[in-house]
């Protein structure tokens, strides 16, 4: 017998199109709370309870239903959003593809009751495609939309379900991302009797990452406004010292709509430059408005990913936006604000060293031995290397030739301060140790003056330099572990990860399959310190998801990085005179002492001159040597 | 509420309760202390989401010179601050009265101070005991099964079960912990063995501080159960631990029942030439030294190598050794803190092989206490 072909049940199709909108109880609240907030509401409870599975409840306070269209919602293809096909360019709506309804009432019981506030209102209940009768309700302004049973007929979907604090977490993000997009939505979510979340409504950003995250971390967040002809954009920025281990916490919100965007996200990392620690991800919350013609959100069922006509130019936009914004924090930093001497000494040398980097750069001895306080540097001058930028007071960091250093500075790739420097530092001076201060930073002389060096940055170098090589070596030497750890990943990542196993494997990390998304691991390579295994196991996992794929080349320097900084001494640690020289002496035979593998500078130098300035014998030699006598 | 007490006698009750109290807390009412009087008794009660503590001083102990006049509770926040004035009044006695409101003064010589109190209503209760589950243990050693097992204790809060020390109770009271890379497990012989088992988790820190208390301590310690606490009582004073969630693993099965090569030592001479060779171990990235075992040529050496500083080689003088030649290779941090417990007794080191964790036991009743370390696997 031969099956004829035929067109696809409604039922079916709607089945079918279920599981691409519908993987999880968390995409049904999504869908559910879309549809509130393109209804206008002000007011939005979402409520879970976990009996006979679990009972989703989406209570709005918007527009509501006329009691003759109720039916009509849960047609597909049927929305009231957009009309002609040209509107799907100008999408000002979250739900335009008429489909979630349906979806939703395919695989599970859905009872909604709606009015207008002016009709009375109406109830309906859908279950697996079927409508039942409409019967009269209470005519309450807005909609209430009760979805159980899910998956009640696609018992291999059900099965896939992880544990219910799972999917509440799910569907805690799916709020999250949402209030994060919707801050003039009083949005809140409670299971099981218990608040998990509020917003407060007040149009307030920051209220709402408070009450997300918590107040706390606020203290750590920058303030970001800027606008252009194209692009809006409103938020806030961690500070780089406040990382995460994965990309998770860079919320990009445009027109409201919470989108998952590679490229956007890696324009965001970049603005960090060479601030970020390598394998950390900062903590970025923005909202976007752009031109909704210039963006596509039909590219996906579930409506996350969106194609943008000018992504280039959002994301120089993006990166260049928060990189300025970062200078203005570093380049004045409070402690210093009245201290003006010690800020120009410190700035200017910092620049020095960091000048060395640079190829055309010629090396510190051959720059001017005094600088010429006045000549500043004229405002035409476009080149930032090749001639020193003097920095005499904090007005002087204004001048064009610094902020376009900066700016090159900290665009410069994260990559490059790895990379084998050119020798143009033979000049690194010979240092007699003096003293430590603070446990933190060391005190030399040299020939050339005074310097100061982080004692950990230092150390760190001087270890990376050894990994790197020593990583490289095959002859990695293995810890077994009596209780196995166990990692749990996400369904995409997962997958990333299978992918990238051998790579993996040639450091050191065996991770086995596990079920479903899980890797278990038996044994870890012995430089993996003892209490850190899983988060440095976890760290190298993360940077694997992030570069997808990677060389084992990248992967040993990734590596290096992450022992030499967890194998350093750290601050606050007393040092003895033995132990400081040695330090300075095994930093001098390094490759490139002036740069952490993470490009933060180990050393800042205080020259002869500069101490003669600040203690003004420069410019009043006559007068000094007239007091003496 | 209303009574006088010798200043001293409540200063000792008080710096007991206050080892669980910290300003840290999420939940305000417990940075203060309780303070709940009865007829004859004033209970001073401190806790922090881990553990509670709770002492009574009696009207029957002449030392407290206690009377009391009104009975009542209330709480004191935060404890701290409390404890300081009562640490710093000047006369021999101190006295106590808490009016409306519970405003309370605190009277001593001629000095008085008025603070605000809290309502005890606020204060959470602490865990109904189960009396079937409850056995009796001497202080002494108690403090040496948690001094045993803690040192193996997981120090990472991402596998939280791994932080605290495994107890199961039946006939025996055995303890284990492991942070996966080593493993200690002590067995004691219950007098009284309970009609029906007991399996629980304590958290690491907790029997830390449990065992600070028990410094002084020479009594029984009685060790009872609820649902989520375990309670340990000594003298006046009542310790709760909270236990740790979840399913600890099963470690029945990595201790192996048999060896292929044994050797013992004086466990301190062996520690001070692990010391040793840990010197060098710990400039190199791996941290790994190797034990050369050869019975029949009645050598053992131990060697530590850094390619950036130098090797360390020196031969042991083991009491007896016997099977299979065998080299192994591991952490020498774990063997260190495995023989410290051990003081000065002698051990016997068991090996199945150069990849199977090996065993170190004292050599007199070798089946109370056992430590595991896993080799590492060098290539
Ligand atoms: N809470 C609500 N308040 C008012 N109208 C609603 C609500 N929920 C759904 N609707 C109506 O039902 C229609 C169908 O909703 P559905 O979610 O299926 O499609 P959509 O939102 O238009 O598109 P998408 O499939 O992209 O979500 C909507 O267009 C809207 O008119
Ligand atoms: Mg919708
Ligand atoms: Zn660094």
């Amino acid at each position: 017998m031969v099956t004829a072909i035929h067109e696809l049940s409604t039922r079916l199709a709607d089945q079918i199109s279920a599981g691409e909108v519908i993987e999880r109880p968390a995409s049904v609240v999504k869908e559910l709370v879309e549809n509130s907030i393109d209804a206008q509401s002000t007011k939005i409870d979402v409520v879970i309870e976990d009996t006979n599975h679990q009972v989703i409840k989406v209570i709005d306070n918007g527009t509501g239903i006329v009691p003759e269209q109720v039916e009509l919602a849960f047609r597909r293809y049927a929305t009231s959003k957009i009309s002609q096909s040209e509107d799907l360019t100008r999408i000002h709506s979250l739900g335009f593809r008429g489909e979630a309804l349906p979806s939703i009432a395919s695989i599970a019981k859905v009872t909604m009751q709606t009015s207008d506030g002016i009709h009375p209102g109406v109830q309906l209940q859908v279950m697996g495609g079927q409508l039942g009768t409409k019967q009269p309700a209470a005519s309450r302004r807005g909609t209430t939309v009760v979805v159980s049973d899910l998956f009640y007929n696609t018992p291999h979907r059900r099965r896939y379900l992880k544990s219910a604090n799972t999917e509440l977490a799910k569907i805690t993000e799916t709020i999250n991302q949402l209030a994060l997009g919707h801050p003039q939505i009083a949005i809140s979510l409670r299971h099981n009797q218990k608040e998990v979340l509020q917003t407060a409504g007040r149009g307030n950003l920051q209220q709402v990452i408070g009450g997300i995250y918590n107040n706390q971390i606020l203290k750590q967040l920058l303030a970001v406004d800027r606008s252009t002809d194209d692009f809006i954009v409103h938020g806030y920025i961690g500070k780089p010292e406040l990382t995460r281990a994965s990309r998770n916490y860079i919320s990009l919100i445009i027109n409201g709509r919470y989108v998952r965007n590679a490229d956007l996200s890696k324009a965001v990392i970049a603005g960090y430059g060479s601030k970020l620690m390598v394998g950390r991800f900062p903590m970025v919350i923005l909202e976007l408005t752009i031109d909704p013609s210039r963006l596509d959100v039909n590219v996906q069922p579930t409506k996350q990913a969106v194609r943008l006509l000018d992504h280039q130019e959002l994301g120089l936009f993006l990166t260049e936006t928060i990189s300025q914004r970062l200078q203005k924090q570093n380049l004045i930093p409070q402690a210093l604000d009245n201290k003006v001497v010690r800020t120009t000494v410190s700035a200017h040398n910092q620049m020095e060293v960091a000048l060395n980097l640079t190829e055309a750069t010629p090396p510190i001895a051959q720059l001017p031995a005094t600088p010429q306080p006045d000549q500043p540097v004229k405002s035409t001058q476009r080149s930032v290397v090749g001639a020193p930028i003097l920095v005499k007071t904090s007005d002087d960091l204004q001048q064009p030739a610094v902020r376009a250093f900066q700016q090159r500075y900290a665009q410069e790739p994260a990559g490059a301060p790895f990379e084998n420097q050119p020798t143009a530092l033979k000049t690194f001076p010979s240092l007699r140790y003096l003293a430590q201060v603070h446990g933190t930073y060391l005190v030399a002389e040299g020939d050339e003056g005074l310097y100061l060096i982080d004692q950990h940055a230092a150390q760190e170098r001087i270890n990376y330099e050894r990994l790197r090589v020593a990583v490289g070596k095959v002859e990695n030497s293995e810890q077994p572990l009596l209780v196995p750890l166990i990692f749990d990943y996400s369904a995409a990542e997962a997958l990333t990860i299978q992918q990238n196993l051998a790579t993996l494997a040639s450091i050191g990390l065996q991770l086995e399959p596990f079920g479903s998304n899980s890797f278990v691991v038996h044994q870890h390579p012995t430089w993996i310190k003892a209490g850190q295994e899983e988060s440095t196991i976890r760290e190298l996992i993360d940077w694997v998801l992030v570069h997808r794929q990677v060389s084992i080349a990248d992967f040993r320097e990734q590596t290096a990085i992450m022992a030499s900084c967890k194998q350093a001494i750290k601050a606050n640690h007393h040092l003895d005179q033995k132990q400081a020289v040695a330090l300075l002496q095994r930093l001098a035979q390094c490759e490139n002492p002036y740069n952490c593998p993470h490009g933060r500078p180990v050393l800042v130098h205080f020259s002869n001159t500069d101490l003669e300035t600040m203690f003004k014998r420069i410019q009043d030699t006559h007068d000094s040597k007239e007091s003496e006598f | 509420m209303n009574f006088s007490i010798n200043r001293v006698a409540f200063i000792k009750a008080l710096n007991v309760v206050q080892r669980a109290i910290s300003a840290k807390t999420t939940i305000p009412i417990l940075t203060g202390l309780k303070i709940d009087v009865t007829d004859h008794e004033i209970m001073l009660t401190g806790s922090n989401a881990d553990i509670s503590i709770q002492t009574t001083i009696s009207t029957a102990n002449p030392d407290n010179e206690l009377q009391i006049q009104a009975t009542g509770s209330l709480v004191l926040s935060p404890a701290r601050f409390f404890a300081e004035i009562v640490k710093k009044l000047p006369d021999r006695e101190l006295q106590v009265d808490v009016a409306d409101q519970y405003q309370t003064t605190i009277k001593s010589g001629n000095s008085e101070f008025n603070i605000n109190g809290l309502d005890a209503n606020g204060y959470p209760h602490l865990p109904e005991i189960d009396h079937e589950h409850q056995i009796e243990l001497p202080a002494k050693l108690l403090r040496e099964v948690i001094s045993q097992t803690v040192i193996a204790v997981s120090k990472q809060e991402s596998r939280p079960i791994l932080t605290g020390v495994h107890f199961t109770l039946e006939k025996h009271l055995l303890a284990v912990a492991t942070d996966s890379h080593r493993l200690s497990q002590r067995e004691v012989e219950l007098e009284s063995p309970l009609t029906s088992p007991a399996d629980f988790v304590i958290p690491g820190d907790s029997l830390k501080e449990l065992s600070r208390m028990l410094d002084d301590e020479e009594d029984l310690i009685k060790l009872s159960l609820s649902e989520n606490q375990v309670l340990f009582t000594f003298g006046e004073t009542q310790f709760y631990s909270r236990l740790l969630e979840g399913n600890y693993p099963d470690t029945s099965r990595l201790i192996p029942n048999s060896s292929d090569t044994k050797v013992q030592f004086a466990a301190g001479e062996l520690l001070a030439a692990v010391e040793r060779a840990s010197l060098l171990s710990h400039e190199s990235r791996n941290n790994v030294i190797k034990l050369t075992i050869k019975p029949a040529d009645k050598q053992v050496m131990i060697t530590g190598n850094s390619p950036d500083v130098g090797k360390v080689e020196e031969n042991l003088e083991p009491q007896a050794l016997s099977g299979n030649d065998l080299e192994i290779s591991f952490n020498p941090d774990y063997l260190r803190e495995a023989l410290r417990v051990f003081g000065s007794v002698p051990v016997e080191v068991a090996f199945t092989s150069a990849l199977r964790p090996f065993t170190i036991k004292p050599l007199e009743r070798p089946d109370e206490f056992i430590q595991l370390i896993t080799p590492v696997r060098t290539f």
